[in-house]
């Protein structure tokens, strides 16, 4: 395979933006799929394609952790080992692959079979302790699934794979959002259609204006579920009434907030309902172009909604003049490279531009200056997701299903020591408490709750004594957390609340973007100090000095991943601070964790 | 307009003006890495915070628009802890290497650090290593470890050179500087990166372990390497000889002027400095490359001027045949001089219209004309199409034989070859070559005179956007070299033909006089940032006070 191979394809990937640049990531994804990594000619190739220099091709290439600078083996098997996967047994997981393979994370076995690679959180905390094996997820990987995954990965090419898909326990009871979610496969445009799909869209674009739209959303009571919370409506009615400039519609799907995974369930089984919020909400705000910014390790989320979108063309719903209304709506999915960061919605649109993902300066805010220096709504997947139901069913409907402030469900998204992780559709009203006990499953057998991070590892940990809280942004906040994402982690009296802080603190200093400079030192020194109490070296003035480095790092930064950084600094230590002081005199976790290992 | 405070006192402002902006108005320096008001705003070292009063977050100076009544709090607790904390951990990886660091004196974390340091470190783990001494290019070298990823010198290749060089490779505290593997920097204004890195991470890899930046002094001139006349400070040693391999000017500078040069200066300017210390001309020398002094050269040299003796046909001076190939090197003090001494006063045939190949040249700053004072040379008459070409007198010179050639600093061998120079020594009665450095043309002449360098005399150049700017007299001419304007000076009263004046400002106050373009100029209103001839040029000439007696001979 030689680049001048791939010119064809780098043209018609081209085609689908509106500058060159903004095709950095999907034309580096075509390099490293043929070539199997970035060569220094590629880099040259790109840059001359995207109009800029190789050291601009080169910060990017190394800003994101999937792209490579070096050949890998045949396959790649990366293992997660954020703390929701810690929680369910990743330690033990890697140590035996390891072991197995007979290499480190970051080698590639003698043979040029498998590259094992260490990650952060794949957003498949329901599968935990999981992996993914080059594009496909696997989990929990434990008993016989270990030994199925190792013999897939040193298979040879095109042997049936023996490892099965994972099961996990996925609501489909409704009433807003998992009403489709119960096949594995997907529900497609006939299902879709057969359950009353696309009637919203329809009746708006037939019969109502972009701003009865906005006043349906805004009364609704629908919140950003991405984790900010912010009213749907009132963002969408920010975009400038007059002006000559585009307005981008742009989809985060770039899902992960560790202990968060529902966006990637409903662009594998409905995507169809994404597509129709989607329509509505581009009808709303006047924009003819949508971008899906799909992180770049959910393969099959971005292989499922492109053939939705097909489905969706061929039906009328998405291209020129739909359904006859002489609305025009484009659709572009755009992959992710691996950086956490870019969830964050101007860090997003930097990197959907084709730079690294560095969140911007605000003002202005991407409503009035976002992708491309143009009106720019981002929304989040299951955001759009109950558009259709809020249009359909009625406003009113679905404020009544929420809270005061807050209307509609959500896929709650638990995972940790309960007996059944999984997605879980809920008023927003329902308690952390009916989460674990009731939907849940409960704790473990034979464990006790100690502590629960309710909305995605950046939000404040609650006490056993603290669950009786509504999951709704504004109680939560109320209870000095936050709703967040709706990952909701649980922890058991087995975990050591030090050892978590630090697998936390980890996955902040691997995922700062390094742009400002309190987060990018404070990240990384958080990281090393929690780094070395876990390895018997602590002593009592590095809590202070944890709590004071939190403190100087939240704040004080462009965006707000120093302050999710801070956070569980701050409340594990605030709230556990007995047992930090005990495994710092100690150098080692605490006696009363008892004889079970914490990650058993 | 918007009114506001800033520690208590009030200004107002252009609306869109940052609170760095205003602040630098009242004289209040916020402390900044990122922010150069050169380069866009990146927002990104977190250390011009400052307290807005009513807004619970501390808010960047450098992109916080003014509003009016905004209240603004550069000092006090709030503000003054967020940059504590900041700085402490800009700290926590830096290798604190001050010491081995040419940046020290002039470094941005060290005064910050003066001004609210911790003083006493908690930080206690391993800091990320990094690359150190790596060499970027011909002028520039990183250290990594230094760097506090401000990124103000990729800004720079981006914004204004549009090179792209430079990037940050990957991310969080792993995030480096760099070039691509194997590029190299070599785009002419890459040392430009040294000037605003604000940390010990780029240095000038010329000015290497040098010279400690206290030791050195600083004195205010323009740039002679083309004829933009950048604005610059010159960095000297004179009492250290131990420093700086025992060269005077240790390092080049670009000095901010809005209207020539902002805040850059090219590579080929900022390192075209190595002939003020080498192979200069040091003594005066006669035709058989003998020493001998002043006295001797400026009698000789009047005598043959002045040619025989008054005639009967009334000419003043009897008439010797002179031709002068006078520089745009030289100021305009100096060539208003050769013209009013030399060519007025004696006659002489004058160019300053000497043929150069264009050099290297840009659409910014980077001249193809490598003269300074080009147009100066031609606002005086010495160049330009009412100038005789410099091969003209030369052809005369062959051809009748003049009384006196002199040349000042051009090399003729190399213009027009040795031949036509061999001849015009053996068919010219008097050979004089005036000159800073040593060159073939030299070893031709019958009175060779050491010129002082333009660092070490006072005068003014015309730019090529007609600005007349000051050049500074940095540091004494070396050894026996002399002013130009001196020795014409001396030249002219010797030769019966004296001009009252005993310094360039006296000269200049002359020319100004003299020619309508310099008119309403002084040394005082030209100041340090320069004055346009154009504009004092358009005035209306009625409207102008007489000019004063001249005080040409």
């Amino acid at each position: 395979m030689k680049l001048a191979d791939l010119d064809g394809q780098a043209q018609e990937i081209l085609r689908l933006y509106e500058y060159p640049q903004a095709a950095m990531l999907p034309l580096l994804w075509l390099v490293q799929q043929n070539l199997g990594y970035i060569t220094p000619e590629s880099a040259v190739w790109v840059g001359g394609l995207v109009g800029v220099t190789r050291a601009h091709v080169h910060e990017v290439v190394t800003f994101y952790n999937m792209f490579r600078t070096e050949p890998a083996g045949r396959r790649e098997l990366r293992v997660c080992t954020s703390l929701p996967c810690l929680l369910r047994g990743a330690s033990e997981l890697l140590e035996q692959i390891e072991q197995e393979l007979g290499i480190k994370p970051g080698e590639t076995t003698p043979d040029g079979n498998v590259t094992l690679t260490e990650v952060e959180c794949l957003c498949a905390c329901e599968m935990a302790p999981m992996a993914q094996l080059d594009e496909r997820y696997v989990g929990p990987l434990v008993g016989g699934a270990v030994e199925s995954i190792l013999q897939d990965a040193c298979a040879e090419p095109g042997m049936p794979e023996t490892t099965a898909e994972p099961t996990p326990y996925i609501s489909s009871d409704g009433p807003v959002l998992s009403t489709r979610l119960a096949n594995p496969d997907g529900v497609w445009m006939d299902g879709y259609t057969a359950q009353g799909g696309y009637q919203a869209a329809a009746r708006v674009l037939a019969s109502m204006t972009p701003e009865q739209v906005i006043d349906e959303v805004k009364s609704a009571n629908l919140r950003g579920l991405g984790g900010a919370g912010f009213p749907a409506g009132v963002k969408w009615g920010f975009i400038p009434k007059e002006g000559d400039k585009p307005v981008y519609l742009v989809v985060n799907a770039d899902e992960g907030e560790p202990g968060t995974f529902k966006d990637r369930y409903i662009m594998e089984r409905d995507p169809h309902a994404l597509l129709e919020g989607m329509i509505i909400a581009a009808y709303a705000i006047g924009s003819h172009k949508a971008y899906v910014y799909i992180r770049g390790d959910y393969y099959r989320s971005a292989h499922r909604l492109q053939r939705a979108i097909d489905e969706a063309r061929e039906a009328g719903w998405i291209g020129a003049d739909i359904q006859g209304s002489g609305f025009d709506l484009e659709v572009v999915i755009h992959r992710g490279a691996g950086a956490y960061i870019c969830g964050e919605e101007t860090a997003l649109l930097t990197s959907l531009e084709g730079g690294k993902g560095y969140p911007r300066l605000k003002p202005p805010f991407p409503a009035i200056s976002g992708l491309f220096a143009c009106p720019t709504i981002v929304n989040n997947v299951e955001t759009l997701a109950c558009v259709p139901f809020v249009l359909r069913e009625g406003a009113a409907r679905f404020a009544a299903i929420g809270s005061e402030r807050q209307g509609g469900t959500r896929l709650f998204c638990v995972s940790g020591h309960v007996v059944r992780p999984g997605v879980y559709e809920a008023p927003v009203s329902v308690t952390l408490r009916q989460l674990i006990e009731d939907h849940a499953g409960g704790i473990r057998d034979g464990h006790q709750l100690k502590a629960v991070i309710p909305g995605g590892i950046s939000a404040k940990i609650l006490t056993a004594d603290e669950i009786d809280v509504a999951m709704d942004f504004d109680s939560l906040m109320a209870a000095g957390s936050m709703a967040g994402s709706g990952g909701v982690i649980v922890m058991d009296d087995t975990t050591c609340m030090v050892e978590a802080l630090a697998a936390a603190a980890k996955f902040f200093a691997d995922e700062s973007c390094g742009q400002c400079s309190p987060c990018r030192e404070g990240t990384g020194w958080v990281h090393r100090i929690l780094q070395r109490i876990t390895d018997g070296a602590g002593r009592l003035e590095d809590l202070d000095d944890l709590l004071a480095i939190a403190g100087d790092m939240e704040g004080n930064t462009i965006c707000v991943f120093a302050d999710a950084a801070a956070w569980p600094v701050q409340s594990y230590i605030s709230k556990f601070r007995d047992e930090f002081e005990d495994y710092v005199s100690s150098g080692r976790k605490a006696e009363t964790v008892g004889a079970e290992a914490w990650q058993s | 307009m918007a009114k506001l405070s800033i520690d208590g006192r009030e200004i107002e402002v252009a609306e869109g003006t940052t609170v760095i902006q205003a602040a630098e108005e009242l004289g209040i320096y916020i402390p900044r890495y990122c922010y150069h008001p050169g380069l866009s705003i990146a927002g990104n070292c977190r250390i011009c915070l400052v307290e807005v009063v009513n807004n619970p977050k501390l808010q960047i100076a450098c992109n916080t628009p003014v509003t009016d009544g905004m209240v603004v709090r550069t000092q006090g607790d709030k503000a003054e802890d967020g940059r504590r904390a900041v700085l402490e951990l800009l700290l926590a990886n830096h290798p604190l290497d001050c010491p081995v660091c040419d940046q020290s004196g002039e470094c941005d974390l060290q005064d910050f650090y003066m001004d609210f340091g911790l003083y006493d470190s908690k930080f206690r783990e391993q800091k990320v290593k990094k690359n150190k001494a790596v060499v970027l290019g011909p002028h520039v070298m990183l250290d990594q470890e230094r760097c506090i990823l401000c990124s103000r010198c990729v800004r720079f290749t981006d914004e204004i050179t549009k090179t792209g060089e430079f990037g940050i490779f990957n991310r969080g505290d792993k995030s480096e500087l760099g070039i691509y593997p194997g590029d190299v920097l070599d785009n002419p204004y890459s040392a430009n990166v040294v000037d605003i890195c604000p940390v010990g991470a780029l240095t000038e890899s010329d000015f290497r372990f040098k010279a400690r930046v206290w030791y050195l002094s600083s004195v205010p001139t323009v740039c002679n390497g083309c004829s933009q006349g950048c604005n610059i400070d010159m960095h000297f040693v004179l009492d250290r000889p131990h420093l700086n391999d025992g060269a005077r000017l240790a390092r080049i500078k670009p000095r901010y002027n809005a209207d020539v040069n902002q805040w850059w200066l090219c590579d080929e300017g900022r390192y075209g400095f190595g002939w003020l210390d080498q192979d200069r001309l040091q003594r005066v020398r006669n035709g058989s490359g003998e020493d001998a002094t002043w006295e001797q050269a400026l009698d000789a040299i009047a005598t043959a001027l002045m040619g025989a003796p008054a005639g009967a046909n009334g000419d003043r001076h009897g008439g010797a045949r002179i031709g002068v190939i006078a520089s745009a090197q030289l100021t305009n003090e100096e060539l208003y001089l050769i013209r009013e001494v030399l060519r007025d006063g004696l006659g002489a045939s004058v160019s300053a219209a000497v043929p150069a190949a264009p050099g290297s040249s840009d659409d910014f700053l980077i001249k193809a004309d490598k003269n300074p004072n080009t147009l100066g040379a031609t606002l005086l008459g010495l160049a330009g199409p009412e100038a005789p070409a410099a091969r003209t007198i030369v052809d005369q010179a062959i051809a009748t034989g003049l009384d006196v050639l002199w040349v000042f600093g051009h090399d003729l061998v190399e213009l027009f070859g040795e031949d036509v120079v061999r001849k015009l020594a053996d068919n010219v009665g008097l050979f004089v070559f005036s000159g800073t450095n040593d060159n073939p043309t030299a070893s031709f002449a019958h009175w060779v005179l050491p010129s002082a360098a333009y660092v070490e005399k006072d005068g003014t150049f015309v730019n090529c956007h007609g600005r007349v700017q000051r050049i500074g007299k940095v540091f004494p001419p070396l050894e026996d070299s002399r002013e130009d304007w001196r020795f014409l000076l001396q030249v002219a009263g010797r030769a019966g033909v004296p001009f009252d004046a005993q310094n360039p400002e006296e000269i200049f106050r002359h020319l100004a006089a003299a020619e309508a373009c310099f008119s309403g100029l002084s040394y005082a209103t030209i100041g340090a940032a320069g004055a346009s001839v154009r504009q004092s040029h358009e005035a209306p000439l009625d409207a102008r006070p007489a000019p004063p007696a001249a005080g040409t001979p």
